[in-house]
């Protein structure tokens, strides 16, 4: 027990110290340094770039949303004022970029079954889920991308909004109340929006099963 | 039951409650429930087959979902999404110090309005001040009318056979420049009118552009081959970082430096930092190839050759290959060339 204390006591400890490196990391990049704004880039850039890459399924985009993202942060990093962590700041950034985003493919009407790298080639997502048997099943193969290709098409047809906190919460696996705080809402609604999220897409993949 | 009443009281309690149960299946699932309801949804779903069918396809639904994996954005989509950011954030214009200060007023005015208490302090003590600066410096600008009226007036030549007042001999290498000097004639004595060096120092991180500047003066100027190394091997670390080196300003403080820089050391920290730029900038690539004709030093000559690599197809860098490879005095830089060119057996 009094191990587990001290465990406990120092891990709060640790947390304390690194949000106390980064404010202090914030404060420099807010008089300009960009040594420190560089670093607190590589501190989130590979959260932001997983999340815009699994929204948009294209690299070019993940790129663009990220320049986008990160160039904002530089300009307006002297408005933030500690009411929140940086991350839910950085956050806010990236996922109201991300819903334009989806909002403009809706617009556009386009799907994306695949994903696509910086080449213009289409990559199979399914195909690098790793199979453990020694062999490959190209039976397997076909059915699990036709599945993938399904909750591609279900995905899509959710709202902006309902798709982004069904990504932050089962894709990120944010909390709900981060989650909110992110989409200036409030926990309730985003849990609203979750409920609504699921069973829009139950419906859609209910002849899967 | 007793009546109808508690008949419909109960199936109304029953369907709330399943639709409740609906939403915090939902909310369970993604691990969001407090514990007491989700001890309550149990009981339920003990009692309700519905309910318990909604939370198996739910569950059905998250496990297909995941059948669309979340990719880990790999090492060259990093790569190349931070090169692009590095380049925009150097493309934007360096903020005015005045932008520095009005958002600096502004950060503070948002602490202030969070502490009204400290803020009626800050302004009280604010007045008391600016009174006191007032005066103090209406009080500073008639001491400084006259010590310019003084300073104006044109250096006086002492009058021959007077005593001159002793000055203080300067410390050559503190003097910037002589601006006049006087004899008079019949006299032995000269009066020389010169401009004092003012020793100063600054501190500062790599991208502050003062600091930039004055390491860019300190590779052209210093008489001191340990400064222009210092200053060199600095500004190189930034290029090779992709920090900042535009064109203009520390790519051609490195390519003078490689071109005439006296030591040897010097040239090469310069070659360092210039080679990731010899494939996109041709001015880079013609100070390199002009590093490999003429430099005096073996070890500068084979450097420039693994630098140009890259670009060891292009028109230019082959002829002067050609050119190393029969006529350079050391076998080794001629065998080099002569292997380069032999990799390439087309101009591209």
């Amino acid at each position: 027990m009094g191990g587990t204390g001290r465990d406990g006591a120092s891990r709060d400890a640790e947390r304390l110290q690194a949000r106390a490196d980064e404010m202090e990391l914030i404060r420099e990049a807010q008089t300009g340094s960009r040594v420190a704004f560089d670093t607190l880039v590589r501190q989130y850039e590979h959260q932001v770039l997983r999340l815009a890459l699994h929204l948009t399924g294209s690299e070019h985009e993940a790129e663009d949303i990220y320049q986008e993202a990160f160039l904002k942060a530089f300009r307006y990093i002297g408005n933030f004022r500690f009411e929140c962590s940086f991350y839910t700041w950085i956050y806010r950034i990236v996922t109201n970029l991300c819903l334009d985003q989806l909002r403009r493919k809706k617009t556009r009407r386009e799907d994306h079954a695949v994903y696509v790298d910086h080449s213009g080639d289409e990559i199979d997502l399914l195909a690098s889920v790793s199979d453990n048997r020694s062999f490959s099943n190209p039976a397997k193969e076909l059915d699990r991308k036709v599945l993938g290709e399904k909750i591609q098409a279900a995905l899509v047809k959710l709202t902006p909004r309902e798709r982004m906190v069904f990504e932050l919460k089962h894709y990120q696996g944010l909390r709900l109340r981060t989650i909110g705080e992110m989409l200036h809402t409030t926990e309730e609604t985003a849990k609203n929006t979750l409920f609504r999220a699921t069973k829009k897409l139950r419906l859609q993949l209910a002849d899967l099963r | 039951m007793e009546s109808l009443w508690d008949f419909f009281e109960a199936g109304r309690t029953y369907i709330v409650n399943c639709e409740l149960a609906h939403e915090r299946i939902v909310t369970a699932a993604y691990g969001e429930l407090p514990d007491d309801q989700v001890h309550e949804l149990e009981r339920h779903l003990g009692d309700c087959a519905d309910c318990r069918k909604e939370r198996e396809q739910l569950l059905a639904m998250k496990v297909l979902a995941d059948a669309v994996p979340v990719a880990e954005p790999g090492p060259n989509l990093v790569a190349r999404s931070r090169l692009r950011l590095d380049e925009a954030l150097d493309a934007l214009p360096p903020r005015r110090w005045y932008e520095l200060l009005a958002q600096r007023l502004m950060n503070n005015v948002a602490s202030l309005q969070a502490a009204p208490v400290a803020a009626g302090l800050l302004l009280v003590a604010g007045i008391g001040a600016g009174s006191l600066g007032g005066f103090e410096f209406s009080q500073n600008r008639a001491a400084h009318a006259a010590s310019i009226s003084t300073a104006a007036a044109p250096p006086a030549i002492t009058p021959a056979g007077t005593q001159a007042q002793p000055v203080a001999e300067p410390t050559i290498s503190n003097v910037a420049s002589v601006s006049s000097i006087v004899r008079q004639p019949g006299s032995q004595m000269v009066q020389v009118n010169y401009n004092q060096l003012v020793p100063e120092h600054m501190q500062g991180t790599m991208d502050n552009p003062v600091i930039r500047q004055l390491l860019m003066l300190a590779s052209e100027n210093s008489t001191s081959a340990g400064v222009r190394d210092d200053s060199v091997g600095l500004l190189a670390a930034e290029c090779r970082a992709g920090h900042g080196c535009q064109a203009a300003g520390i790519r051609d403080a490195l390519m003078v430096a490689l071109r005439y820089d006296k030591n040897t050391g010097v040239r090469q920290k310069a070659l360092e930092g210039l080679e990731p730029y010899v494939a996109e900038d041709v001015r880079v690539r013609n100070a390199v190839l002009e590093a490999l004709l003429n430099d005096n030093d073996p070890r500068i000559r084979t450097q420039s050759i693994n630098i140009l690599e890259p670009v060891e197809a292009d028109t230019s860098v082959r002829q002067v290959l050609y050119s190393v490879s029969t006529s350079d005095e050391n076998p080794q830089i001629r065998n080099v060339s002569r292997q380069v060119l032999s990799r390439v057996p087309e101009i591209q």
